[in-house]
């Protein structure tokens, strides 16, 4: 879902304050383009968070810091091309994590990342992509678990 | 409020779990670097898919907050709400469309409802063969007492237009690429109206954690954890099928019995997943632990029933072949976990393997076989608790 609406510009800032009164339901319109969602207060700690109540409850505005994940691809041969395709959307984690797969199965999932997700990963690298992740499940004992000879599975996910 | 100074180290981990997942790779630190949460077994940084420790399932059938599982599909992940400013958009076949304040929200009528809420792909990671995803051991998973507002509540109030059959749920949430697919989810109008869905504000008594879906997140008792939309922000009626990638590609199990085909089978009618299934395990050590020798040994452990209540759970000591019944703990609604308990009488030291097994109030009993299907989902066996008693 888009965040605009939930921006409201200083002008309709105002039937905040009155739903926050009354019972009165804002008729709206179809959310249009995203923008960043701008907190008011968020980045000043000194004013305590803003604070909505009803009856046994109150909410309080909340703002955190996610850790960020800096645990790269291990060194080997095309590290640095997968590093560079394969980090903006997840952590690295997310293949690292992976069982044992086929070259076949990983090309699956790697186009789906290109097709589906948009991931922008140029054609010219998949190969070395493919070689770098086939070479680390290479790594994985070879009996310790086949995975499924299909190498669709859809959207997947879960 | 918030965490304080954001955690730059370079290693997130500060202990290490071995998940015994068949084939590995099965390590993964825990961390209890992420905000509003305590120690998580870390499955992935960003976006977050922090897994809840088994110890943490034996403390109690309602799961604290701060050890709550997380899973987050996209990246951008808003990480300040304000709570005066949040609105819940109700839109698309409607006779009007509405903003929802979340004071206007606290002072509709409530509902208070207990349930798990399970990820599709929960227990993945022990899937044989082996399937890509999330590699979960059982901790995707968690169980709450939820008060919120009934979804057809809202839906009243906005007039749902005739001709509507679906509820499309999205969220804050967004892409990390523009193009990307947003996530958003669908349940046909019916189940929207069944006075069981709800947009809930608290778990366990208090505001949810940020991480959970601060400030309010869709409760769907007794389904998947997919259609529990954190962050909703945007409910919007449908006089079409939602053919949207989370619900046309994504999240789809074969249509046959316990989602089961067989390994590498490709081509099978599916659905999108739904109703969870009936699930038991013996939490009182981890698999394999050792103990000193005593003639009675303490089985408990919590169980569910999907989607519906536990009728009974029977424990084995022989693999199947006899089964003893357990004594259940408290009640706490159909759609919660609830607590089993029997002493076993243990001839002499010795490995022993314990099962579970749990039949709800619909007469259906955890099968013993796993299933199996591409995407990992569903798993709802009989598992296994080893011990060693030296
Ligand atoms: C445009 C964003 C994006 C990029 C770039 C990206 N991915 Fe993904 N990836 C996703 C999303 C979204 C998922 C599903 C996440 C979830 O379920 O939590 C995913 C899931 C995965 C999974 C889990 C298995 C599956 O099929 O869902 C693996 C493995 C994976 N990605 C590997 C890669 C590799 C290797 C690359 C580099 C070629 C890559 N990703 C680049 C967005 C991206």
């Amino acid at each position: 879902m888009k965040r605009s609406f939930l921006d409201p510009s200083p002008g309709t800032l105002a039937f905040g304050g009155l739903v926050f009164t009354s019972l009165v339901l804002v008729a709206i319109g179809p959310p249009s383009a995203r923008k960043p969602w701008a907190i008011e207060n968020a980045s000043s700690p000194a004013s305590a968070p803003s604070q909505v109540a009803g009856p046994d409850i109150t909410l309080v505005s909340v703002s955190v810091d996610l850790p960020d994940d800096t645990v790269p691809f291990p060194d080997g041969p095309h590290a640095a091309v997968i590093n560079a395709n394969c980090t903006s959307c997840h952590s690295a984690t997310m293949a690292l994590s992976q069982p044992r797969l086929s070259r076949d199965q990983w090309k699956a999932i790697v186009e789906k990342m290109r097709a589906t997700y948009k991931a922008p990963v140029p054609a010219s690298a998949v190969p070395e992509i493919l070689d770098y992740l086939t070479a680390m499940s290479g790594k994985l004992p070879v009996n310790g678990s086949p995975t499924a000879a299909s190498a669709d599975r859809s959207g997947g996910t879960g | 409020m918030g965490s304080g100074a954001l955690l730059a180290a370079p290693a997130l981990g500060q202990g290490l779990v071995d998940l015994a997942l068949p084939g590995g790779p099965s390590s993964r630190p825990t961390s209890s670097s992420f905000p509003e949460k305590g120690e998580m077994i870390l499955q992935r940084a960003r976006p977050p898919l922090l897994e809840t420790p088994m110890e943490v399932f034996d403390q109690g059938v309602f799961t604290p907050n701060d050890r709550f599982f997380v899973r987050w599909h996209w990246a951008d992940i808003p990480t300040s709400i304000d709570v005066q400013r949040y609105r819940i958009a109700v839109r698309g076949h409607v006779n009007r469309s509405l903003a929802i304040s979340l004071a206007e929200l606290l002072r509709m009528p409530r509902v208070e409802l207990a349930a798990v809420n399970q990820c599709s792909g929960n227990s993945r990671g022990l899937f044989q063969p082996r399937v890509a995803g999330a590699q979960w051991r059982h901790g995707a998973m968690g169980n709450a007492k939820w008060v919120g507002v009934r979804l057809r509540h809202v839906l009243d109030l906005a007039g749902v237009k005739p001709g509507a059959i679906a509820v499309r749920f999205g969220a804050l949430d967004q892409p990390v690429v523009p193009t990307g697919p947003d996530f958003t989810k669908s349940i046909s109008l019916d189940h929207a109206r069944d006075g069981e869905v709800m947009i809930a504000f608290e778990m366990n008594g208090e505001q949810m954690p940020l991480l959970n879906g601060f400030p309010v997140r869709l409760i769907v008792p007794g389904w998947y954890s997919t259609y529990w939309v954190k962050m909703l922000n945007d409910i919007e009626v449908l006089d079409r099928p939602d053919d949207g990638y989370w619900m046309a590609k994504a999240y789809k199990i074969p249509d046959t019995p316990h989602a089961n085909v067989a390994p590498g089978t490709k081509d099978f009618p599916s659905v999108p997943i739904n109703r969870m299934v009936p699930r038991s395990w013996i939490t009182g050590w981890a698999d394999g632990q050792t103990f000193s020798y005593a003639p009675e040994l303490p089985v408990g452990g919590i169980a569910m029933g999907g989607d519906a209540g536990v009728a009974k759970v029977e424990i084995s000591g022989d693999l199947g072949r006899t089964w003893h019944e357990a004594s259940l703990g408290p009640d706490e609604g159909r759609y919660s976990f609830r607590r089993f308990d029997m002493t076993l009488r243990v001839p002499h030291a010795g490995s022993y393997t314990l099962l579970s097994r749990c039949t709800n109030t619909n007469g259906v009993t955890q099968p013993m076989t796993p299933n199996w299907n591409p995407g990992g989902f569903m798993r709802g066996c009989v598992e296994a608790a080893r011990v060693r008693l030296t």
